[in-house]
């Protein structure tokens, strides 16, 4: 009886790519099932399954670790989301954590005029598409030449791309921003747009492996036949390489939205000059929220002196989540491409 | 037959590889075109024809490719001419630049015009280990903690990729919440968020860990773990990416492997340690690599932050943070050096 049981698990426990955590898991929970011969064979296929991996035991246990970390992601969000609908009263009111008595919307009107939200966001919009599409477009060609054509000293060269990767911009910003100073840029979005024709800028070192990786997965037949049919190697990659890059121009184009979107540093270092008025970004604003309330209470009220706008938790989380919310809503779009785009550009290879 | 044998070796010339296929065959095209001319100029007997214009047009093949193959290197530069402009302009003249600054020191006219230059040697860096009372003591603070974080967010996200690798309902919904982070960590909201407290896991403070921590570690290793256990879910948010390039690693494992490791009896535990493990290595690699990255560019921490506020600073300037950032960079070269090197022998013992 024993050996018999034992050969039936021998044979009903197969292998696969399961967590090894999940080993004394199951060992016990098969110990308690087996006294009985044919339901408990029935049970334990139930539960363990034919593999280890599709058992009920197993999922249940799996829904359990992985619910617990998702808790774990989501947490801040959800306090974030409550703190900026919660009143004064509510916000000090310790029974009071997530759902607020009442929706106060305090929060949100305040960090509207701090943000100077429209204004910022058109900004924002329009420095973070203009970068990503013209990193879209010049890291292509950087990563299609590093990935196909003869280039001498390609080894070194692409050397230096990775070494982009590698320098932390904090070595590079200071002569950058005395460039741009003399070049008066440091009002205007172009520190981050000009960059990005010359496949620079942010991350550009990993869009350009991004690209290269990819391309150097489509067959080389492609090009030999667009070369037989007497296309130029610059046609061949508008014209039948770029086309066929789609999943890769997807996630480099989102990536870099949403990086640009979500920088701080650079920007804090190349626009500490720019005013309300010059482009600012949203990241940055959240920063100089406190300043632009300040002058729209002094102007609001007639008053000279400088009055202090109180900044409370609320306030604080509802410009956060105005600053993030355009991105969540392209995420809610565009997750399945992001999730996924990583497998499919062929980064892994 | 002539014409056929001038094909033959434009192709045998063309050696194989990259591109030589196809500069092979306009090789071959131009070959046929000149093939005629030599042996109308020679015109004598058709016997001895043959053998002169071969070595011709072996010579000429020579020339040619060469011609061809500079001709293709020039196109592959005027694709890349723009990247090529980009490193000069915002790499390679930065690097200089700061290179240059890191040794000099840096203040303001008396006149106000601009910012004036004094050449002061290694002392820049001589005094960030000296005289800095702040920077030696970050800088050891982000060794200890990047230590400890580097290796626990690249085994957390192998564990959560190998759970999403799993086929049950509802996977896509928590690869999407482990994404999440990726899409809104803005410097300035995670700052705000740690401020908080929001950043921590909330039993910590219910079993009083901290203090635990302190009474078994000595006072700078206990800095650093609390350190990271305060943030931990920070940690972990960064490891979006982490968890995605795994899950794309285990798509290149073919099914029929653990179908046959099954077949031949392995457990689910050897099918990992022999199966899985070994094919992913070189991601575990490129992974801790990411993340060394990561945490080494993250603006929030504080050897970062200490440069910056130097840079604004008027006694040190740009020149002290320049070598304080040129330090700090050396300091990242080594662990990354390490593991490319590792990685490198690793996969030529594999072959």
């Amino acid at each position: 009886m024993a050996s018999g049981s034992n050969d039936l698990w021998n044979a009903e426990v197969r292998s696969g790519d399961a967590p090894p955590v999940e080993k004394s898991g199951w060992r016990s929970g098969l110990a308690g099932l087996r006294w009985n011969g044919g339901t408990a064979a029935r049970a334990k296929r139930i539960l363990l399954g034919q593999n280890i991996n599709d058992g009920v035991l197993f999922k249940i246990a799996l829904y359990i670790v992985l619910l617990s970390i998702a808790v774990m992601y989501i947490q801040p969000v959800l306090y974030m989301l409550a703190t900026s609908f919660k009143s004064m009263s509510d916000l000090l009111d310790q029974s009071v954590t997530y759902i607020p008595r009442q929706f106060d919307l305090q929060g949100y009107d305040d960090a509207w005029i701090g943000l100077d939200y429209l204004k910022a966001l058109w900004q924002t919009t329009y420095m973070s598409l203009s970068a990503a599409i013209l990193q879209v477009l010049s890291c292509g060609l950087t990563g299609y030449a590093f990935a196909r054509l003869r280039i001498p000293f390609k080894n070194v060269l692409f050397f230096i791309v990775l070494l982009t990767f590698l320098i932390p911009p904090q070595v590079l910003v200071i002569p950058l921003y005395v460039t741009y100073a003399k070049l008066n840029w440091t009002k205007t979005a172009l520190p981050f747009i000009i960059p990005a024709i010359f496949a620079a800028g942010l991350k550009a070192s990993l869009f350009i492996i991004i690209y290269r990786q990819f391309f150097a997965t489509l067959p080389k037949e492609l090009e030999e036949s667009a070369k037989i049919d007497g296309a130029g190697p610059f046609r061949t990659f508008v014209k039948v390489m770029l086309p066929l890059a789609r999943p890769a121009i997807l996630i480099v184009f989102l990536f870099s939205i949403v990086w640009h979107w979500n920088d701080y540093f650079e920007p804090s270092v190349y626009l500490q000059a720019s005013q309300a008025n010059d482009f600012v970004p949203l990241a940055l604003r959240l920063d100089r929220m406190q300043e632009a309330l300040n002058l729209h209470k002094s102007l609001a009220t007639g008053q000279n002196v400088h009055l202090i706008f109180d900044m409370n938790e609320p306030l604080k989380m509802a410009g956060a989540i105005l600053i993030i919310g355009p991105m969540l809503f392209l995420y809610m779009f565009a997750q399945r491409y992001f999730v996924q785009g990583i497998e499919r550009s062929g980064i892994v290879e | 037959m002539n014409e056929r044998s001038d094909i033959g070796t434009a192709f045998g010339t063309g050696a194989p590889g990259a591109g030589t296929a196809s500069a092979g065959m306009t090789g071959s095209g131009a070959a046929m075109a000149a093939g005629p001319v030599p042996a109308a100029g020679l015109s004598g007997t058709a016997v001895d024809a043959a053998a002169p214009r071969q070595s011709l047009t072996e010579r000429e093949h020579r020339s040619r490719r060469r011609r061809l193959n500079a001709a293709e290197s020039l196109r592959g530069l005027l694709f890349l001419l723009p990247w090529l402009c980009g490193v000069a302009f915002f790499l390679a003249y930065p690097l200089i630049y700061s290179i240059y600054v890191s040794f000099q020191k840096i203040g303001v006219k008396p006149d106000g015009s601009g910012l004036s230059y004094t050449y002061v040697g290694w002392s820049n860096f001589r005094d960030a280990f000296i005289l800095d009372n702040e920077f030696p003591v970050e800088m050891l603070q982000f060794v200890y903690r990047s230590v400890l974080t580097v290796p626990v967010s690249v085994i957390f996200a192998l564990l959560v990729a190998l759970m999403l690798n799993q086929r049950f309902p509802g996977r896509m919904v928590f690869r999407t919440i482990f994404f999440l982070p990726v899409i809104f960590a803005t410097g300035e909201v995670i700052q705000e968020l740690n401020a908080q407290g929001q950043g921590t896991i909330p039993f910590l403070q219910q079993y009083n860990v901290t203090d635990l921590l302190y009474s078994t570690f000595s006072p700078s290793v206990a800095k650093a773990i609390t350190g990271i256990l305060d943030q931990f879910v920070i940690v972990l948010w960064y490891s979006g990416i982490q968890i995605l390039i795994f899950l794309a690693a285990f798509q290149t494992i073919a099914k029929s492997t653990y179908e046959a490791a099954q077949i031949d009896g392995a457990t689910p535990w050897e099918s990992f340690w022999k199966i899985t493990f070994p094919a992913i290595v070189p991601f575990i690699v490129l992974n801790l690599i990411y993340t060394v990255v990561d945490l080494a560019t993250y603006p929030f921490n504080p050897v970062l932050k200490l440069i910056t506020l130097n840079m604004e600073d008027v006694d040190t300037g740009y020149g002290y943070a320049s070598a304080l950032g040129w330090i700090y960079f050396i300091i990242l070269l080594i662990p990354i050096a390490v593991l490319v090197i590792w990685s490198r022998r690793q996969t030529r013992e594999k072959r």
